[in-house]
């Protein structure tokens, strides 16, 4: 009875255990912050190397949701600066503090406007005309959202440690 | 005979009660189908029927109302602005897109929106496309020559009969200035459906004050930006101006949604009861019938029938009835929400009751998972019924 125990035991202990290392064990998605985006524009809305290198790959980025396309949030800005707090003390942003996100899978938040967001999802830099959205300079597609509690908006020439990358 | 066969005859030898089970879970599953089917149909029905423009602009008011008198027709419309307002967010280069609109009274239920040849124009970015089923789309005519021609959604042509040709008005003091209706539109499966649609000349010289106003009113203004980017300086420059404000439609049907999420989690709770109950009374009827029965199984046993076998014919007794509600139910729920979409229908709301995918199959799966599961413990007590105690003598 105790020796079926143990074997029962270290069946549970081997489903459970061997997700949790092999999940600890994987690459974090890096993070970039708006004073990223808008420290890597340049002349004629060409971006740098740097952050073109995180093209294609999976990024995070927190910011504000502004729900500019269908209500289902198929499309939709993320900013730094929430658009519809009418009196919040920043002015609204423009193009260089703005991504372009795109979903497949449906959004499932509650859609808060003063509340700061993290989208996850494949990353494009560089200047790119949408049919339906027109030019943009940043891109996350393949998008989930999810609420960042306790996000700390960062301003230009204030980076997160962990969000760097040489 | 296998296990099937016999639990059908079962089922058939007590018809009465075994109609009933089957219809209670009948009506449960129709009320959990019909609620999930109306919720999901009203939130598509807000989303099909959002407006393809970026931004809404009107006077200072309930940003809710606004977008929903304007895009969905479905409250009173708000204060007006001024004409200028218009040409001011034509000229600005930030805007791709203008169209002015005017909302005015009703004809039987059917509203007027002023508007211009934009509202109609194909773009590429738009969902939405306009085509006329009859007609001709009405003249951009200038405000010192107005028209007073009519261009009927589909279903404000189906509902009041009107005709191209006809004229008509509602209202005594509208008899000097009724409409003709020149066009009517294929259904677009939006509130424009719902909608009479006439130019600003037409709407300015149809109402006295505007008539005598050197600069004109309008209800709203849609706007397509350039690039959506500039979506948030449009819209904060709009808001902090004393006449206006900006709104972006999606924004205030993500909040009604939100408020709709409150109510479905409250409905939510009510069909898990709903769906205990039921349950409830599947146990009951094959606990009550296995009871009934015990002198038969005793008799099927002594007569070779083994345990298992036993218990499959009660697990299939209520797999059974669970299978005949659950399909009864799907069917009944798209019925019941059928019916309802089509009274909100004429309320301004459009649900698509038909719509069958993963959910119905998902539904009946469950019923007939819980259903047999409610029949397990009485099963279990045919299964563990003794040949020697339940054949002895009666009396």
């Amino acid at each position: 009875m105790t020796r079926e125990l143990r074997g029962w035991l270290a069946a549970v202990l081997l489903v459970v255990v061997v997700p949790i290392v092999a999940l600890g064990g994987s690459e974090e998605i890096p993070r970039l912050t708006f004073a990223q985006l808008v420290d890597s524009i340049r002349a004629d809305s060409g971006v740098t190397e740097t952050i073109k290198s995180y093209s294609g790959t999976e990024v995070a980025i927190q910011g504000f949701i502004i729900p500019a396309g269908p209500p289902d949030l198929s499309f939709f800005l993320l900013s730094r600066v929430s658009a519809l707090g009418n009196y919040c003390c920043e002015a609204p942003v423009g193009q260089d503090e703005t991504v372009y996100v795109f979903t497949t899978k449906p959004v499932n938040i509650t859609y808060d406007p003063l509340r700061i967001f993290k989208v996850v999802g494949v990353f494009e830099a560089g200047m790119r005309a949408d049919a339906a959205y027109g030019p943009s300079l940043f891109r996350v597609r393949d998008a989930r959202v999810e609420q960042a509690v306790g996000a700390r908006m960062f301003k230009t020439g204030d980076f997160p440690a962990s969000a760097s990358k040489p | 005979m296998t296990i099937l066969t016999v639990a059908l005859k079962y089922l058939r030898g007590r018809l009465v009660a075994s109609t009933l089970t089957a219809v209670s879970i009948t009506l449960g599953v129709s009320l959990v189908v019909a609620s999930v089917l109306l919720a999901r149909g009203i939130k598509e029905g807000f989303i099909a029927g959002a407006t393809d423009y970026n931004l809404v602009v009107g006077a200072k008011s309930s940003p809710t109302q606004l977008v929903l008198s304007v895009v969905f027709r479905m409250d009173l419309a708000t204060p007006n602005i001024q004409y200028t307002t218009y040409r001011d967010l034509q000229q600005d280069p930030r805007v791709e897109t203008a169209v002015p609109i005017g909302i005015g009274d009703a004809y039987r239920g059917f509203r007027y929106v002023a508007t211009n040849s934009a509202y109609f124009a194909a773009f590429p970015w738009r969902r939405k496309t306009f085509a006329l089923a009859a007609g001709r789309f009405f003249a951009d005519d200038p405000p010192s020559d107005p028209t007073y021609e009519a261009l009927l959604g589909a279903e404000a042509a189906g509902s009041t009969g009107l005709q191209i040709g006809d004229r008509f008005y509602e209202g005594e003091e509208m008899a000097e200035y009724p409409l003709t209706v020149v066009g009517i539109l294929r259904p677009t499966r939006s509130a424009d459906d719902r909608a009479i649609f006439l130019s600003l000349s037409s709407y300015w010289g149809m109402n006295e004050v505007a008539r005598g106003m050197a600069v004109k009113p309008l209800t709203a203004v849609l706007i397509r930006p350039k690039r959506v980017s500039d979506l948030p300086s449009l819209h904060r420059a709009l808001n902090v101006g004393p006449e206006t404000q900006a709104v972006l439609p999606s924004g205030v049907l993500l909040t009604i949604f939100n408020m709709m999420a409150v109510a479905e989690d409250v409905l939510k709770m009510l069909l898990v009861i709903v769906g205990i109950i039921v349950l409830l009374y599947v146990f009951v009827s094959m606990y009550s019938a296995t009871m009934e029965r015990r002198r038969e199984i005793a008799t099927m046993r002594a007569l070779g029938a083994r345990r298992a076998t036993v218990l499959g014919i009660v697990l299939a007794e209520s797999a059974a009835l669970a299978t005949v509600g659950g399909i009864g139910g799907i069917i009944g729920g798209h019925a019941v929400a059928y019916l309802a979409g089509s009274r909100l229908g004429s309320n301004g709301l459009v649900t698509n009751p038909f719509l069958v995918d993963v959910f119905e199959p998902a539904v009946l799966a469950g019923i007939i998972l819980l259903g047999t599961l409610a029949g397990l413990l009485p099963a279990v007590l045919a299964y563990r019924t003794e040949v020697a105690e339940n054949l002895a003598p009666l009396s």
